[in-house]
């Protein structure tokens, strides 16, 4: 594993979570001097003026400067720079995707509620909002794909599994092979756990469609996946004893 | 109406066709293998989120089938 490429997932994590939905453009990268009180940091400057920092050890620094043969300040920060704006840009789109699911699921969630006070809405009344009528289409800003996986994820998930992913953001489902519980957690990959009778953690599992796909989408392959065809999922799967 | 649900990068793509019009049906069956070529999966949705059925043959009867894109280990 890169350190040094971590350690900008990290930086980056920090400011995606600060700034929400308006999260700003990465403008530079700093890279600091061992000084008497700290050693070599790293800090990433966005365009609206936030900075945020990361030490960095001599050794990281060290294997990158080696690996990109950059041995002068300039020729680092010109490499970092260019490594660290593809790895945002992936993080940013990630982020933006992420949000607008949430928003979606929170209405769910906040429709569930309602649902229990109020009586069922008209046949016509769902179709109405589906398409847009009389108030914003599911489609019709950013985020267009998050919001058709998550609407599909929706309409597949069985009432118990809508109810608790809408609460605790993961819902359970039981392999059609073995019978064995598995959860699986909001996220696009390392998201599945597998449960033994007690509910306790066995171990995890990484799998996921092919082809980039959104949040949504990749949740219900698993889910469908580990229902009508687990032992193919779970021969392509890596096992994670350890998070 | 049957639906053919294709899961990619904008979510989804979906495709119907009238299960009696026997040319749309042709079209179907066509991306039905054409797509399992490629190694999705089809499911044949089932009612309220339960688990479906998977799909060897194409079925022009199936309300709903979801491709599933190939799977790979993370």
């Amino acid at each position: 594993m890169d350190g040094v490429a971590e350690i900008l997932r990290a930086l980056f994590r920090r400011a995606l979570r600060e700034h929400g939905r308006d999260a700003s453009v990465l403008t530079d990268l700093i890279v600091l001097r061992a000084g008497s009180r700290f050693g070599p940091r790293l800090g990433a400057q966005f365009s609206n003026g936030y900075r945020a920092w990361a030490a960095l050890t001599p050794s990281d620094l060290q294997a990158y400067c080696e690996r990109h043969s950059a041995w002068d300040m300039e020729s680092l920060r010109r490499v970092l720079l260019r490594e660290a704006q593809q790895i945002y840009a992936r993080m940013l789109e990630a982020h933006v995707a992420e949000i607008t699911f949430r928003e979606h699921w929170a209405q769910v969630a906040g429709r569930m509620q309602r649902g229990r006070d109020e009586p069922p809405p008209s046949r016509l009344d769902r179709f109405a909002r589906l398409i847009g009528f009389g108030r914003r289409s599911l489609f019709d800003d950013d985020g267009k794909a998050a919001k058709r996986g998550a609407r599909l994820l929706e309409e597949n998930l069985t009432p118990a599994q809508r109810q608790q992913y809408a609460k605790y953001r993961y819902f359970d489902v039981t392999g059609g092979k073995t019978g064995k519980c598995y959860r699986i957690h909001h996220g696009s990959s390392m998201n599945i756990d597998q449960l033994d009778k007690n509910g306790k953690r066995v171990c995890g599992w990484c799998f996921f469609p092919r082809g980039g796909l959104v949040a949504g989408d990749v949740m219900l392959a698993q889910k469908f996946a580990l229902e009508l065809f687990e032992s193919e999922a779970l021969q392509v799967a890596n096992r994670l004893y350890r998070y | 109406m049957s639906i053919q649900i294709v899961m990619d990068r904008s979510g989804d793509t979906r495709h119907e066709f009238d299960a009696a019009d026997s040319r749309a049906v042709r079209v179907a069956e066509e991306r039905f293998h054409e797509l399992t070529g490629k190694g999705f999966r089809a499911v044949a949705l089932g009612k309220d989120g339960g688990p479906g059925e998977l799909l060897e043959k194409f079925d022009p009867n199936v309300e709903q089938t979801l491709f599933i894109p190939q799977l790979q280990g993370g």
